[in-house]
């Protein structure tokens, strides 16, 4: 029973983590029905941007946080403007295809710069309460909350799902409270008329890379605290992201976090349960049985033209 | 304005990515006034496990400098050609075709993964070129083929001596987990450890497995604690087996945690922190159990690389010295590459007793039939300080 709550507790902050990746996916689908593949490789800058702004630069991790978060923005926005806008009217398999080579590239560049060692937060960078540890003589945990029947739940990990929490409520009141927002919805709806609405369409997409990637840069950072960084860390973490957005209707922000969620708990049930040699198998096979019932995902609207 | 932008970013690319072909070849024509006699040096140096092919490469350098300023082979210059297979089966049976056909190589050394030997093996016995592995501990590595040796260990002894550590040395250890890499390596190794560890009596309460390449053990871990083992027994390499001890302890699991010689790198105690503090090892040597020349190694190849070598550089050294040596005893300038290769191999196979065998500085290197080393002992370490030292306690009569 302990060893319920805590493993599914265990899946819960990798959904966190899945679906604050996933709502990058799904509102660049939603607006201009591009499967970014080179978001995966934004997870993993924000964590390697972070890293390099602790250990190069001395930065505190909090200001590093935000740092992180914003330069992967202008990340995300460099990427649209050179690599996407001139496609914008061009066949989607272009696009598609240069998304493909924007990841490869910076894929690459990552491994270039950093090498394929991998990397972590230096313990002592790091604020205290995101360190739990146990003391090996006593048995006791620090900056953890201890659970009935043994368990326990590390501060980090609270602060992992309070933070994706935050950020998908803040997310949410963004679209659907402010007036970026609604053009956002307005563009996603028919991106030519909002044009001819007066809508500066480019610049509401410019605005949902932004958004997209910080998101995804602080996914990175909340790996970096537990797992190593790495170039290829956005690939593995991107593929299961993805699944996720699929699993809830690409396009869909509610669906995209509810995917991550279910995803998350997939991999770690089927990791603790079944065999970890299956575990994204699981989330696939759960991914494909959503679909095949429902074409469109979870939340997602059968249109016709799309999908 | 936006075309142009785009253009002098591919202009940019180009010419960062045309540079380093050019730079390569430039280097190799230079060099080939004198005679070269060219050995491969396959490794991951790139990868998950490129933190081995590092050390691997610069104890071969080290070796490779020493025996041409020594005068060289013959009067004969030695070229090493750092071949990197990523770690990765696939990968290295791509790297053992190009090696196979290149009628310079006489020879390898290598593959350090298990997984990469067993891809080379096929390929270079229908070559008929040696392999000789300075890492790969699989048994199987050096079974079916006449071309393939090894100056260490294999598994079949390593899993039987941790066993024998754990039940004999360690004090109140009873019941056992595995955690094990599903390659190769890590399932003959959880293999060898399992079916001892039964006979011995210590309980097996846990034997999950992973994937290379993961990074997110918690699920595998929290069923493990569930369990409550005395020790964990993780039979894989560092990177995963850092993050493992690391998520462990965060975990709450105050179990013992136990590595073999995959766990064996630096990079192990800079990744785990303090979570690695305790962790026994197994190695196939340490420098604290070499003698004068290995002391004198360690000297020389800080002095050449300005940090300290670890057990993989000390083995790749000696295996560079053992097919220097075949080629000093052996190698014809006037027969053919065919002949040449075979004579290494004989030559090594001949080393079969330890009056013939080879004093590196990882001790004496003999053969068996299958061209297996023996004879070598394992030597326990311990996390102290976040360092790697010599256990207090060693297990020297399993044999």
């Amino acid at each position: 029973m302990a060893q319920l709550l805590e493993q599914f507790i265990n899946g819960l902050v990798l959904g966190g983590i899945y679906a604050l990746i996933a709502v990058g996916y799904t509102m660049v689908y939603g607006i201009i029905q591009l499967i970014n593949f080179a978001h995966g490789e934004i997870f993993m800058f924000g964590a390697y941007l972070a890293l390099m702004l602790i250990t190069v630069f001395n930065i505190p991790f909090w200001i590093a946080l935000p740092a992180s978060m914003l330069l992967c923005a202008l990340l995300g926005m460099l990427i649209d403007l050179v690599a996407y806008r001139p496609l914008r009217d061009a066949p989607r398999l272009s696009a598609l295809i240069t998304a493909i080579g924007i990841s490869l590239v910076l894929q690459n560049l990552a491994r270039m710069i950093w090498s394929a060692r991998p990397r972590l937060f230096p313990t002592e960078t790091l604020p205290a309460f995101l360190v739990s540890e146990v003391n090996m003589q006593t048995g006791e945990i620090l900056n953890a909350i201890p659970l009935p029947g043994g368990g326990i739940l590390p501060y980090r990990d609270v602060f992992i799902l309070l933070l994706a929490v935050v950020l998908m409520i803040g997310l949410n009141r963004l679209i659907y409270l402010t007036k970026i927002g609604k053009a956002m919805r307005a563009c996603a709806q028919n991106r030519v008329a909002s044009n001819l609405m007066g809508i500066k369409t480019n610049q509401v997409i410019a605005v949902t890379f932004a958004i997209g990637s910080a998101l995804g840069a602080i996914a990175g950072i909340m790996v970096g605290l537990s797992e190593n960084i790495t170039p290829t860390m956005g690939y593995y973490k991107g593929v299961a992201a993805f699944a996720a957005a699929v699993l809830g209707g690409i396009g869909n922000i509610t669906g995209a976090m509810l995917g991550g969620i279910i995803i998350g708990l997939a991999e770690v049930f089927g990791a603790g349960y079944i065999s970890s040699g299956y575990r994204l198998a699981i989330a696939y096979i759960i991914m494909i049985a959503v679909i095949v019932i429902r074409p469109s995902g979870l939340f997602g609207k059968s249109t016709g033209t799309r999908a | 304005m936006r075309n142009w932008l785009v253009g002098l970013l591919i202009v940019g690319f180009v010419s960062v990515l045309g540079c380093q072909p050019q730079d390569k070849k430039n280097t190799s024509t230079t060099q080939t006034t004198q005679k070269e006699l060219k050995v491969a040096v396959a490794a991951p140096y790139t990868g998950g496990a490129a933190a081995f092919g590092e050390m691997i490469r610069r104890g071969a350098e080290l070796k490779e400098k020493e025996i041409n300023e020594a005068g060289g082979i013959n009067g004969m210059k030695l070229t090493l050609l750092f071949e990197d297979d990523a770690g990765k089966g696939s990968e290295a049976s791509l790297v053992a075709e190009r090696i196979a056909n290149n009628p310079q190589i006489l020879a390898v050394v290598g593959h350090f993964n298990s997984d990469c030997s067993l891809a080379g093996q096929e390929i270079y016995d229908r070559a008929g070129i040696v392999e000789l592995s300075p890492g790969s501990t699989a048994v199987e590595v050096c079974e079916g083929s006449p071309w393939t040796f090894r100056n260490l260990y294999h598994d079949g002894f390593q899993g039987k001596f941790i066993a024998h550590y754990l039940d004999n040395v360690l004090t109140g250890i009873e019941s056992v987990a595995v955690f094990f890499d599903n390659d190769a390596y890590g399932r003959g190794l959880r293999n060898a450890f399992v079916a001892e560890a039964e006979k011995i009596g210590l309980t097996l309460v846990a034997s999950e497995a992973y994937e290379r390449d993961s990074t997110n053990f918690k699920a595998q871990l929290t069923s493990i604690k569930a369990k409550n083992p005395d020790a964990i027994f993780i039979s894989g390499l560092y990177t995963e087996a850092s993050l493992i001890v690391k998520q462990g302890r965060e975990a709450g699991i105050t179990a013992q945690f136990f590595g073999a010689d995959g766990v064996d790198s630096p990079d192990f105690l800079t990744i785990a922190g303090s979570a690695a503090e305790g962790t026994y090892l197994t190695t196939p040597f340490t420098f604290g159990a070499g003698g004068a020349e290995a002391q004198q190694m360690a000297a020389d190849f800080e002095t050449l690389h300005g940090v300290a070598p670890d057990t993989w550089a000390a083995l790749t050294y000696d295996a560079v010295g053992m097919i220097k040596e075949a080629l000093e005893k052996t190698y014809n300038a006037e027969a053919s590459i065919e002949d040449n290769r075979k004579a290494i191999r004989e030559h090594l196979a001949s080393l079969d007793t330890p009056e013939k065998g080879y004093e590196g500085i990882t001790g004496l290197t003999y053969f068996d039939i299958k061209g297996d080393t023996v004879n070598k002992p394992a030597y326990v370490k311990i996390v102290k300080d976040g360092q790697f030292v010599a256990a207090e306690k060693q297990l020297s009569e399993l044999k």
